[in-house]
């Protein structure tokens, strides 16, 4: 209990922790070839669904960088029923989260909604996915927004870092070598044939995946999916096989200038590692040992140990072929050259030496007891389910979550270490003030200084504004 | 009866630490908040920032829990946590598996109770580091990254406590000292100063012990010192007030800030709701006017700040594209702000509805839920205010929302920040 034995000093005892009990989660197809994953949940009177597609910017060439983005974001500007304040309005009345985007290997439309509005908000989902007509003057308008969005962001010094270390690390000719906003040039060649064909390559019920979770029964859904997507028909085309990145950059230190930033961007990484590896649980213990959660080794050291910052950390972005490992923070301007010896250290300190026993636990236990936390809303769950299915994983994926984190020990992960942290095949990118910071980074010992040209990225999302500390 | 039943019961110990417990089994997860009522405005003159830095403080350990201690044992329990710092209060939370919630109680009572002990110059100095990077990171180094001090500074009179913004000033910290944190904490840090909401899977009866164990020792402590400065405020600025940036910035912006009824009074549901007709989603009467129809703007913002102390703030962006001029968008700006006096009931209707989902949405997480518990129990007393916050809303009506544009979003109540792409050197 607790309560008699009240001792401060100690951190108290507790029971066995809950296990979380996954329900059986149905997995069919309908007639016309679309797969339907449905997990229910009757907590809140809310269903959360989301309509995913293969092929996002990976499956149009780099040179139409951004055509992915662009045409999901034109599906709600207009059906052949519906103008784009019609939808917006409707969609507002029910109560509604109607949004649709695309990632580097998916496209997805996702809606969330009270329950007793799910016909009403299906018949409008079902509508912008099966006859959108793309109007041309729409098409000037969202494409001229999404160039501003350029402009704009090269402007920023984090999404200058974020551009100039994609780049580097694929080229411009590998579709993970841009923004999913696309660039300035490729988005001005983009036309609305571009839009047009994209979609009808994709946007078909042979290449979607419907997740459902929420209070929605089987029987239930099935009659509003027939009626909502009545007549939906096709295969769109399959994908191709990614290319790899063209070579790796050559070591070094690439710095694009702001002059005069408050601080500077520091990123440090390499082309690692697909979704599909067998290391997965390796390296996800892996990374939260390094930079995954606030008492990561880089955090600790650089914001809580030197004060070089406001947060540092790193992930490896699995993905349908090889994503990026990136280490990143913001650091001031005085002790860029520290910071980024710092990263270097912690990175390659990993393939030097065993975790201590008491530090892998933690990370272990960060991964394997939280999972609950990450099942809480209907909206993360079809996230994690929308990701399995993007990824081909099973379904029961999360069943062995825990007993497979659980099983990582020192020795894997140092074995993950030396084979995915290779500090000597990294590259560093430092967005900020060059001359304040270029001769000390050159004095390095860790190659060259190459500066580059400014480039842009993709935009942020626009929410709640003020700023809580 | 609205679509919302949170169930709760609230407590009190003797000490005057208010205690709110809303159980709910659905997950084996757990959250524990706590929320302070200080914040920003409480800061003296020339220790603007102060009480950001000291909730950096609030982690740097207690007596009986080192540095780094407080994240290890929650991270390696599970759980997830943090903290922010409001105008008006601070929060601390944690959201654990539910077999770990005692070790929650544990922490947060230690820093309650048990902070001072543990402080010392070299946790100060790192912490002040760590902040002054999250200012340059946050504000410093983003374009427009200045706009709320500045709008500050032109919404509120001097010497009214929402003259400064939360981060507050680097040199004012540099002048903060370890006693300054110890006379903050006996000050503010007290029980009876404090909400502490249980949400979640646990024992109600249990709860409420442990609760009384870990917390019940602390001293209550004195009365909150009134605001500093001058508080009271006249409802309107009284005039078009004006500041304009020529700077390193992609795109001309027009902000426009708007002095509105605090969140303590019912009028603001008639500004939120107001706000919601103005700039909520792509049928708002901004998006569709500005950015649609006209394209004069490339998006719209709006957001309606919900302070409890003289006047809360109404705030409006649009961006314009390369060339625009500045004036055009103020113009499209105010006319649209003005044009509400035509408020319809559809459109008030459609806001509501975007609201309700919004609300029902946030509740799926027990964090969520007890944080929104720990201020309607901190601001008015009453944390049922969490199922009645839709009737609220919906019983805001067309003609009120007409009244607010005609009271209150005219020319005589308007701070407008330009910023203009150019040469700031």
């Amino acid at each position: 209990m607790g309560v008699d034995t009240l001792d401060r000093s100690r951190v108290p005892g507790v029971a066995a922790p809950s296990e979380m009990k996954f329900p059986e989660i149905q997995d069919y197809r309908l007639q016309n070839g679309l797969r339907v994953v449905l997990w229910e949940r009757t907590a809140l009177p809310l269903v959360s669904l989301q309509l995913q597609f293969r092929g996002g910017a990976s499956a149009h060439p780099a040179q139409k960088a951004g055509l992915a983005a662009l045409t999901a974001d034109m599906l709600d500007e207009g059906t052949s029923t519906r103008n784009a304040l019609e939808i917006a309005g409707t969609v507002d009345l029910l109560g509604a989260t109607l949004t649709s985007s695309a990632g580097y290997d998916a496209s997805q439309v996702r809606l969330s909604i009270l329950r007793d509005k799910l016909a009403d908000g299906l018949a409008v989902m079902a509508d912008i996915v099966m006859h959108p007509t793309f109007p041309e003057s729409e098409f000037t308008r969202v494409r001229k927004e999404r160039l501003d969005r350029v402009l704009q962001r090269s402007a920023e010094p984090a999404a200058m870092a974020d551009d100039a270390f994609v780049r580097t690390l694929y080229g411009t000719d590998h579709p993970y070598g841009a923004s999913l906003l696309g660039t300035s040039e490729t988005l001005e060649d983009l036309v609305r044939e571009d839009v047009e064909s994209f979609f009808h390559a994709r946007y078909a019920p042979g290449q979607a995946t419907l997740v459902v979770v929420g209070d929605i029964e089987r029987a239930a859904l099935d009659s509003l999916l027939a009626a909502s997507f009545a007549g939906w028909q096709g295969h769109g085309e399959d994908l191709h096989a990614l290319p790899m990145a063209s070579g790796a950059p050559a070591p070094g230190i690439y710095v694009v200038d702001k002059p005069g930033a408050a601080q500077s961007e520091v990123r440090v990484g390499y082309v690692a590692v697909d979704r599909k590896t067998p290391d997965y649980y390796p390296l996800t213990v892996l990374n939260t040992v390094l930079g995954g959660t606030f008492t990561s080794r880089l955090n600790l050291k650089l914001r809580e140990e030197k004060g070089y910052t406001y947060g540092a950390g790193s992930a490896f972005d699995m993905r349908v072929a090889p994503g990026p490992f990136e280490a990143a923070a913001a650091v001031a301007t005085p002790v860029t050259d520290s910071a980024v010896a710092d990263f270097v250290e912690e990175i390659d300190r990993l393939s030097r030496e065993d975790v201590p026993n008491e530090e892998l636990e933690r990370a272990r236990n960060f991964l394997a007891l939280r999972l609950p936390q990450r099942f809480e809303s209907v909206d993360d769950v079809v996230r994690r389910l929308a990701e399995l299915v993007l990824y081909d994983l099973p379904l029961g994926f999360y069943s062995d979550y825990v007993t497979a984190v659980q099983g990582v020990d020192a020795g894997a992960v140092r074995r993950a270490a030396e084979r995915y942290l290779p500090v000597s095949r990294m590259i560093i990118v430092v967005a900020g003030d060059r001359k304040e910071v270029e001769s000390s980074l050159a004095s390095l010992d860790l190659g060259p200084v190459v500066v580059l040209g400014p480039v842009a990225t993709p935009g942020a999302s626009e929410s709640n504004p003020s700023r809580e500390e | 009866m609205g679509i919302l039943d949170v169930p709760f019961t609230r407590h009190r110990l003797d000490n005057g630490l208010r205690v709110v417990l809303s159980h709910d089994p659905t997950a084996p997860v757990v959250a524990v908040n706590l929320w302070y009522g200080v914040g920003s405005r409480n800061e003296a003159p020339g220790r603007t920032g102060f009480a950001h830095l000291f909730e950096h403080m609030m982690f740097q350990g207690s007596l009986h829990v080192p540095k780094n201690r407080h994240f290890e044992l929650v991270e390696r329990a599970g759980g997830s946590l943090n903290a922010t710092t409001w105008y008006d209060r601070t929060n601390y939370f944690e959201t654990l598996p539910s077999n770990q919630l005692e070790l929650a109680l544990w922490l947060e009572s230690d820093r309650m109770g048990w902070m001072v002990p543990a402080m010392d110059q070299e946790k100060l100095d790192n912490q002040r580091e760590v902040v002054k990077n999250e200012k340059r990171q946050r504000y410093d180094n983003q374009p427009y990254g200045d706009w709320d001090e500045r709008l500050h500074r032109m919404v509120y009179p001097e010497r009214h406590p929402y003259r400064h913004t939360v981060i507050g000033s680097m040199e004012d910290l540099d002048a903060a000292t370890l006693d300054d944190v110890a006379s903050f904490f006996a000050t503010y840090y007290v029980p009876s100063n404090a909400v502490l909401t249980v949400a979640g899977d646990f024992d109600p009866d249990r709860t409420l012990r442990l609760v009384e164990a870990w917390f019940g020792e602390i001293p209550g402590g004195d009365p909150i010192p009134p605001l500093p400065g001058e508080p009271s405020l006249p409802p309107l600025i009284g005039d078009t007030v004006r500041d304009e940036v020529v700077g390193d910035v992609p795109l001309p912006r027009v902000i426009v800030g708007t002095r509105i009824p605090p969140y303590s009074v019912d009028g603001f549901a008639v500004a939120e709701v107001a706000r919601s007709v103005l700039g909520t989603g792509r049928a708002s009467r901004l998006y569709r006017r500005l950015v649609r129809e006209r394209r004069v703007a490339k998006d719209v913002t709006t957001y309606a700040f919900p302070l409890l102390t003289g006047a809360g703030m109404l705030l409006t962006w649009a961006t314009g594209y390369p060339g625009s001029k500045p004036e055009e968008l103020e113009a499209a700006l105010a006319g649209e702000m003005e044009g509400l006096a035509d408020a319809t009931s559809d459109e008030v209707e459609r806001a509501v509805a975007v609201t309700e989902t919004d609300l029902v949405r946030s509740l799926e997480r027990v964090g969520e839920r007890a944080d929104l518990l720990s201020m309607f129990e901190l601001y008015f007393n009453d944390p049922g205010r969490l199922n009645t916050e839709i009737d609220r809303l919906r019983a805001v009506t067309p003609e009120q929302v007409r009244g607010f544009a005609a009271e209150r979003l005219g020319a005589d109540n308007r701070a407008v920040l330009t910023y203009i792409p150019g040469d700031d050197r």
